[in-house]
């Protein structure tokens, strides 16, 4: 099936990010990003948009750049989102086989499917995907596909993604005054996992954690299945406002303290020297103790995985994640981030690599365009239907002008 | 089940400096003292072991049992890191009584972790803090200094209890066997006040007692003293009232509230119980309440010892119970001064964490709605939370 072109926006907190990709026949079943656009983002806190002006420049500027780079115009996009808002429930559905052979048909699936799909939910929340869990016939759970077999009851469980319907709206607007239509939103912890996982992750179970400058998303894969998904409000900003804080320096000599020397582990020797600030406008050269800065940023990053660990344990999906924990974003790359989450997962954890994505392999610190590529894999599987919600082919037909 | 486990009562040391006090709490006791050490050396937990105390080891991942290197911030890790490990240990579990010695890496790091841990638990704490020497070095002196501040905020009761005075030898003799006299001293205090909580006699203080009286505590005079011979009631009094750990008396003067302990052998009299009972008391405020035990233990004919807890916190306050009071719960967060973390059950009104330096807002999230989860505002820094403090 020959897929258009793909664009994905994402309005970071840090970064806002457009991009350009495509995966048809040509491409080998692999997503080709044919144009990559990056802006500072200003005015978002916490993924929540504070300075409409300000997040509307961005979306334009990268925008901007995409198009140059893969040589079109865009209309309308895919938009990842994201925010302390967001959160999960789950829904189940039963229906009695009424067949005389008491064989599932497909009248049933789809009609246990519709019921599970009616997830009770306060007004003002939006669902943004649901997922459907493996089947239970009678007393036997664990069925992928029960079509054709025999049991008297068929039960369904659903995880469904939702968040605020405001919030999810007003990103929405910002990029319509960018002059870019949206045309679906997706979760952007959930797009990232789309990007750095393999088949036999997914199936061992996995949880990517997305580290991004104002949250923290996570998406838990088993037996191939999203299993668990949810966010945390705390993310890279929050370490470079606590070295901020900690040394009574300016955010931008925090930030850039972090990305030189930030470390999430107290260590010995790097720690015992002292590290130098240089001077700039209005600015005295200093010098602040490297222990220090490890222990403000190891105590931040202790903190956000072992949220995280108390979430993944309430949700009993623990015992699940046979591949361990595989971190994206920006905030992935802060140096041996890996060792503390092997420590306190006692899992093994690494930092995604991009899988079925060409077109990315210069950039830094690639597993930072996790969610933006994977966005594009998310169309690309809600084009072909298989998707996480109902596929969106009909918005593709003017995505682009080329 | 011993009375020991029944008393809900333990004791554990910290660090090298608490685990060698606790240990020897263990060996003078004489067994079936329920009793528990910390520390992040290795070696040092080795010994303390050979001296029948349960030791853990903290922060074996991070340090490798190598010990903390004197850096406190080693020592907090390695607590961060392993508290979990002692949560088996606290069954039962009601008041802990701990022992470190400040001015070095677990002691000074650790203790103030554990101790914050355990309030978050509802265990009542009474941490008994041993300081340097004033001949030891100044670094050492300062940093002991800046964790009896933070000791001060989560500890629900704290004795201070500086080494100077817990030894009157001679100035030349060794530091390593001046340290030991010290540390010997503090340890039969400690023995006595333990002996006299778990092991009846024929007037019993009560675990609950000292648990009431730790909460309600603050800061606590902790003292000793023994006589023996003719006279030895009056005599016993006479050296409590000099006791250099209770100020010269000063410390009971001022007291809100004072348990008492008489160790002694059968021969104790009715007559000596009373007139120690009346000195102490003319040491002490007239509305000042004072509970009192004894021990009988038959090595102790012809002598007697009396250990002394002056706490500044009243009686009425004691009496409260903990039932009333908030468990784990943080106090609410304020603007302006957003942390004050582990909330006193009691005693005296308390500032905010002590920070070397830096700011403690929210910063950039001023003015953003804030993350909360489990009634923490996580946009206030993680490290301010947490009352770490920073080198500079």
């Amino acid at each position: 099936m020959a897929v258009p072109l793909l664009a994905a926006l994402e309005i970071g907190t840090t970064r806002t990010v457009v991009c350009v990709g495509e995966a048809g026949t040509d491409t080998g079943g692999r997503i080709r990003v044919t144009g990559v656009g990056t802006y500072q983002t200003t005015g978002v806190r916490k993924a929540q948009i504070m300075e409409v002006d300000h997040v509307k420049v961005g979306i334009e500027m990268a925008a901007r750049q995409a198009e140059k780079a893969a040589d079109v115009s865009i209309l309308e996009v895919m938009l990842a989102t994201s925010g302390g808002h967001i959160q999960t429930a789950t829904n189940s559905g039963t229906v009695a086989i009424r067949s005389g052979d008491r064989k599932v048909t497909k009248e049933d699936i789809e009609e246990v499917n519709e019921i599970a799909n009616a997830v009770p939910l306060d007004p003002d929340r939006q669902i943004l995907h649901t997922i459907s869990q493996r089947f239970t016939l009678d007393d036997q759970p664990g069925i992928a596909n029960p079509l054709g077999m025999g049991c008297k009851m068929l039960s369904m469980n659903l995880l469904a993604i939702h968040g605020v319907k405001n919030r999810i709206t007003n990103a929405t607007s910002v990029a319509k005054l960018a002059h870019l239509d949206v045309v679906d939103v997706a979760f952007s912890g959930l797009c990232a996992s789309l990007a750095v996982l393999t088949p036999e992750q997914k199936q061992n179970g996995v949880v990517v954690v997305d580290l991004g400058g104002g949250t923290t998303d996570y998406v838990v894969y088993s037996n191939s299945t999203v299993i668990a998904a949810g966010c945390i409000a705390v993310g890279g900003d929050h370490v470079t406002n606590d070295i901020a804080l900690a040394f009574s320096i300016p955010l931008n000599r925090a930030e850039e303290v972090k990305r030189a020397e930030g470390c999430a582990w107290v260590e010995t020797e790097s720690g015992a020297r002292r590290v130098t600030l240089a001077a700039d406008i209005g600015f005295e050269e200093r010098q602040i103790s490297g222990i220090a800065l490890q222990t403000v940023i190891h105590a931040r990053m202790d903190e956000v995985f072992r949220l995280l660990r108390t979430r993944l344990d309430e949700a009993g999906v623990l015992p699940h994640l046979g591949a361990g924990l595989v971190l994206t974003g920006g905030g992935a790359y802060l140096r041996r981030l890996t060792d503390l989450g092997q420590r306190i997962f006692g899992l093994p954890c690494r930092i995604g690599q991009l899988v079925n994505v060409d077109g990315l392999e210069g950039v830094e610190q690639p597993a930072s365009f996790a969610t933006a590529a994977g966005l594009i894999e998310y169309g690309r599987l809600a084009y072909e239907g298989k998707g996480l919600l109902t596929p969106i082919k009909k918005f593709f037909k003017g995505m682009f002008r080329i | 089940m011993s009375q020991d486990m029944l008393s809900g009562l333990l004791l554990l040391g910290v660090g090298g400096g608490g685990c060698r006090l606790a240990a020897s709490v263990a060996a003078a006791y004489g067994g079936g003292l329920r009793a528990l050490g910390v520390d992040t050396d290795a070696m040092s937990n080795r010994e303390a072991s050979a001296d029948g105390l349960t030791c853990l080891l903290l922060g074996g991942a991070r340090l490798a049992g190598q010990g903390a290197g004197g850096d406190p911030i080693k020592g907090r890790l390695a607590a961060q890191d392993d508290f979990e490990n002692l949560i088996p240990h606290l069954q039962g579990v009601r008041t802990v009584v701990l022992v470190a010695c400040l001015g070095a890496g677990t002691g000074g790091g650790a203790t103030p972790e554990i101790i914050r841990a355990l309030h978050g638990m509802g265990v009542a704490t009474f941490c008994v803090a041993m300081l340097p020497f004033s001949f030891e070095s100044e670094a050492r002196r300062k940093a002991a200094e800046r964790v009896v501040s933070l000791l001060d905020e989560h500890a629900d009761s704290l004795a201070v209890v500086p080494s100077d005075d817990l030894f009157e030898g001679g100035a030349d003799r060794p530091l390593e066997e001046a340290v030991r006299a010290a540390e010997a001293a503090l340890a039969s205090g400690v023995t006595l006040l333990w002996r006299l909580l778990t092991r009846p006699g024929f007037i019993r203080a009560d675990p609950e007692r000292l648990h009431a009286q730790v909460i309600g505590g603050g800061a606590c005079g902790f003292g000793a003293a023994a006589a023996s011979g003719p006279e030895r009631a009056a005599r016993v009094v006479q050296s409590l009232g000099r006791c250099r750990l209770l100020r010269g008396g000063e410390r009971l003067a001022k007291a809100g509230s004072v348990l008492l302990g008489i160790l002694a052998g059968p021969d104790l009299r009715l007559a000596e119980v009373g007139a120690i009972m009346g000195a102490v008391k003319g040491l002490c405020r007239a509305d000042c309440p004072i509970e009192m035990g004894t021990v009988l233990d038959a090595g102790y004919e012809g002598r007697v010892e009396v250990v002394a807890l002056a706490f500044e916190g009243g009686a009425a306050r004691a009496s409260e119970g903990r039932g009333e009071l908030p468990l784990i719960q943080e106090p609410p967060v304020a603007e302006a001064f957003p942390i004050q973390p582990g909330g006193r059950k009691g005693g005296r009104a308390k500032g905010g964490s002590k920070l070397a330096y830096g700011a403690t807002g929210r910063g950039k999230f001023q003015n953003v709605e804030p993350t909360m989860i489990d009634g923490q505002d996580l946009d206030v820094p993680t490290y301010v939370r947490r009352g770490i403090l920073l080198e500079r």
